[in-house]
C-alpha cells in the first residue's frame, strides 16, 4: 500500500516538494539485472545507463542538496552553539540536548502538541470515515458528487485563511458566531482561542474544518474498492447493514486506517502554521499553543540559536520515528485479509 | 444505483427511502457546517458596519452593503503584486518538479540503468523527512550562497521532488516499452523519445503533478516566511498573515476579510473549474495498492 500526504491543512506543513511521505515496499527487480548475465555486470557503463543518469541528475541533486544535506548539517549543527548570525559556533557535545531535555518548554510544547495532534487524529479519522460511508451510501449519483465537492472543499484554503476566519468566528464575546449558537442553548460565551483551557481543543476544531474533506476522499476511494462479492456473500449469510460495516468495510480498510494514522501523526507532530498565527510566537494563550515546530522556529529565528533549534528538530524527528514505527509494527501484527 | 455501499442497507432497502433521506439530511446538515464560514466570510467582507467590530448579532446580511472594505483592502495591502508573486513561484516550482520527476521517473522506469533501484530507494527513503528538519539548513545554505530573499530559494528545492519521481515511474511502467525500443532502433536519441514520445503520453500525471503541486505551493506558509525578507517578493499567504498578524486578537474584521476573500479567489475558481481532477488526484496521491 501506498499513501502520500501531499500537505494540507491536517498534515499542516503545506510544503509539497519537501512535505510528501510515502510507505511503500519497493520490489526490487534482481531478475532484470542477473538475466544481463554476470559477464557485464562489472562496471561498463552502456550509452543507457549515462542516459540514466543524465536524466536522474535533477532529482539527484535535488536530494542530495535539500535532503541529505541538511540533514547532515542539522546533526553537525546540534552539536555546536551558534551565536549572532549563525557564522560563529563552537563544538558544546552534547549539552544542546540536555538543555532541552531540562527545558520545560520543550516538554510542554511536546505534550502541546501531541495533545493536539492525537485529538485531532482520532477525531478526524472517525468523523470523516463516517462521512465518507454516508456519502457512499446514497444512491443518488449527483449528490455524491456534490457532497464531495462540498466537504473537500476548505481543503484548498490556506492554513493563512483558515485561521483569519476562525479568529472571528470564534470571537471571545457574543459576536462570535460560535458563541452565538451556543448561546442559543444557554451556554455563556467561551473564550475559544484566548481561554488556555480551550484553545488546543479549538485549534482541533479549525484544523478539523479544513482536513475532514481530505481523508473523506481518500476513505471514498478505498470504500469503492471494497469487492462486491464480500458483501454478497454476507447478504447471503443474512447480515445486516451496520454489521456488514463492522466485519467487512471496516477490517477491508484497515491499511487505509493505518495509512491515516501514520499520516496524522506526523502532520500532527509538524503544527505550526495556525498555532502560530493564531497564538504568536510565545504560543498564548499561556503557553497553551505552543508547539514543537514553534519552539524549533523560536530558538533559530528568534533567538539566533541554531545548534539549539537543530536539536530540537532532531529530537522531534525521533520522536515522529518511534511513533511510526509504533504504529507501522501495530499493524503487521495480525491481518485478517489477505 | 449499481453500487450498495456499506450503510445503504441499514433502515431500508429500496431507493428513495428513509434511510436514504435520513444520510442525505445528515450529509447535508454536514455540508452547512462547512459552507456557513464561507458565506460569513463574504458577507463580513461586504459590510463597511464591520469596519471595527464584527456585528452583532451575526447576519445573513450585511449591515451596510459596500465595497469599501475591499477599496480598503487593496489600498493597505498590494494584493495584485501578491497574488502576481505567489503566480511566479508556483508556476517556477511547477516547471521544475514536473520537469525533474518527469525525467528521473522515465529514466527509472524504462532505462534500466546500473544503479537505478538505488536512485529509486534514495529518493524515496528521503520522503520520510520533514521539512521542518531541514529548513534550517537549508535557510543557512540560501543565505550563505545569497540566495535567500530571492525566488531562486523557491525554484532549486524544487528538484527534489521524489514524490513525483515516484508517481511518474509508476505511470510511465504502463506505458509500453516498445515504443522506445523502435524509436531507438531508428536512431532517436533518448532525449527527443522522451520529449516526442513518452511526454505527450503522460498528460495525465502532469495535470496531477501540476494541481497537487500550485495546492501546495499556493499554500505554503512556512517557508516564504523564512526565505522572503523584503516585503515586495511577499507571497499572498506571507503578505496576508504579515497584514493581519496581531496575535490572534483580530480587529477590522470587514477589511481583513475582504483581503482573505481575494487571497481565496484563485484558489477556489480553480477547484470550482478542476473540482473532479483534483479530488481524483487526491485520492491517487492518497491511495493506491
Amino acid at each position: 500500500m501506498v499513501g502520500v500526504c501531499p500537505g494540507q491543512a491536517q498534515c499542516f506543513g503545506r510544503s509539497l516538494n519537501k512535505g510528501g511521505y510515502i510507505i511503500i515496499s519497493v520490489h526490487t527487480k534482481v531478475e532484470a539485472y542477473t538475466a544481463n548475465g554476470p559477464a557485464k555486470r562489472r562496471l561498463k557503463l552502456t550509452r543507457n545507463d549515462w542516459a540514466g543518469y543524465a536524466f536522474s541528475t535533477p532529482l539527484l541533486i535535488g536530494v542530495l542538496a535539500f535532503a541529505i544535506y541538511p540533514m547532515l548539517a542539522a546533526l553537525y549543527m546540534s552539536f555546536q552553539q551558534t551565536s549572532g548570525s549563525g557564522l560563529t559556533a563552537q563544538w558544546v557535545g552534547l549539552s544542546n540536548y540536555t538543555y532541552i531535555l531540562n527545558d520545560p518548554i520543550f516538554w510542554k510544547s511536546l505534550t502541546n502538541t501531541m495533545y493536539m495532534g492525537v485529538l485531532s487524529m482520532l477525531l478526524g479519522i472517525g468523523v470523516s470515515f463516517i462521512l465518507a460511508s454516508l456519502i457512499n451510501s446514497l444512491k443518488w449519483d449527483l449528490g455524491k458528487n456534490m457532497f464531495k465537492g462540498i466537504y473537500f472543499l476548505p481543503n484548498v484554503v490556506s492554513a493563512v485563511a483558515t485561521s483569519l476566519l476562525f479568529s472571528f468566528l470564534f470571537y471571545p464575546d457574543q459576536a462570535g458566531l460560535l458563541n452565538y449558537v451556543i448561546g442559543w442553548f444557554g451556554i455563556e460565551p467561551v473564550g475559544w482561542f484566548t481561554n488556555s483551557q480551550y484553545s488546543r481543543f479549538s485549534i482541533v476544531m479549525m484544523s478539523m474544518w479544513g482536513a475532514l474533506g481530505y481523508n473523506t476522499i481518500i476513505f471514498l476511494a478505498g470504500l469503492q474498492s471494497v469487492p462486491r462479492d464480500l458483501y454478497e456473500a454476507a447478504e447471503v449469510d443474512g447480515a445486516s447493514g451496520i454489521r456488514k460495516w463492522l466485519h467487512i468495510t471496516i477490517p477491508y480498510l484497515r491499511p487505509i486506517f493505518v495509512f491515516m494514522f501514520i499520516m496524522g501523526t506526523i502532520g500532527g507532530m509538524k503544527r505550526f502554521s495556525d498555532v502560530w498565527l493564531i497564538g504568536g510566537t510565545a504560543g498564548n494563550p499561556d503557553g497553551s499553543l505552543m508547539t514543537s515546530v514553534l519552539y524549533i522556529y523560536r530558538s533559530a529565528f528568534l533567538a539566533s540559536q541554531m545548534g539549539l533549534a537543530t536539536a530540537a528538530s532532531y529530537l522531534l524527528f525521533v520522536v515522529i520515528l518511534i511513533l511510526t514505527m509504533f504504529l507501522m509494527v501495530m499493524n503487521s501484527r495480525k491481518n485478517s485479509f489477505d | 444505483m449499481t453500487q450498495q455501499g456499506a450503510l445503504a442497507a441499514v433502515p431500508g432497502k429500496r431507493r428513495g427511502s428513509a434511510g436514504q433521506w435520513l444520510i442525505a439530511m445528515i450529509l447535508l446538515a454536514g455540508s452547512l457546517v462547512m459552507i456557513i464560514p464561507f458565506l460569513w466570510m463574504v458577507m463580513t467582507s461586504f459590510d463597511w458596519g464591520a469596519r471595527l467590530n464584527i456585528s452583532f448579532p451575526p447576519k445573513l446580511w450585511p449591515e451596510e452593503p459596500s465595497l469599501k472594505p475591499y477599496r480598503a483592502a487593496f489600498t493597505n495591502i498590494p494584493m495584485t503584486k501578491y497574488i502576481f508573486n505567489s503566480l511566479f513561484i508556483s508556476v517556477g516550482v511547477i516547471l521544475v518538479s514536473a520537469l525533474s520527476a518527469l525525467l528521473s521517473g522515465y529514466a527509472l522506469s524504462k532505462l534500466r540503468f546500473k544503479g537505478s533501484n538505488a536512485v529509486l530507494l534514495l529518493a524515496l527513503s528521503t520522503m520520510m523527512i520533514p521539512f521542518e528538519m531541514t529548513m534550517i539548513p537549508q535557510y543557512l545554505l540560501f543565505s550563505k550562497i545569497g540566495l535567500i530573499d530571492s525566488y531562486w530559494a523557491f525554484y532549486l528545492p524544487a528538484l527534489n521532488y521524489a514524490f513525483g519521481t515516484f508517481l511518474a515511474k509508476a505511470f510511465i511502467d504502463q506505458l509500453p516499452s516498445a515504443l522506445r525500443e523502435a524509436a531507438v532502433i531508428d536512431g532517436a536519441r533518448e532525449l527527443s523519445v522522451f520529449w516526442r514520445i513518452y511526454l505527450p503520453l503522460c498528460m495525465p500525471i502532469i495535470a496531477t503533478m501540476i494541481i497537487l503541486l500550485f495546492l501546495g505551493v499556493w499554500n505554503d506558509m512556512l517557508w516564504p516566511l523564512l526565505a522572503l525578507k523584503s516585503a515586495s517578493k511577499y507571497t499572498i499567504q506571507i503578505g496576508l498573515a504579515m497584514f493581519t498578524y496581531n496575535n490572534g486578537i483580530n480587529q477590522q474584521p470587514a477589511i481583513i476579510m475582504a483581503a482573505t476573500t481575494v487571497s481565496l479567489i484563485p484558489i477556489v475558481v480553480v477547484y470550482l473549474f478542476l473540482q473532479r481532477y483534483i479530488i481524483e488526484s487526491i485520492a491517487l496521491s492518497g491511495i493506491k495498492q
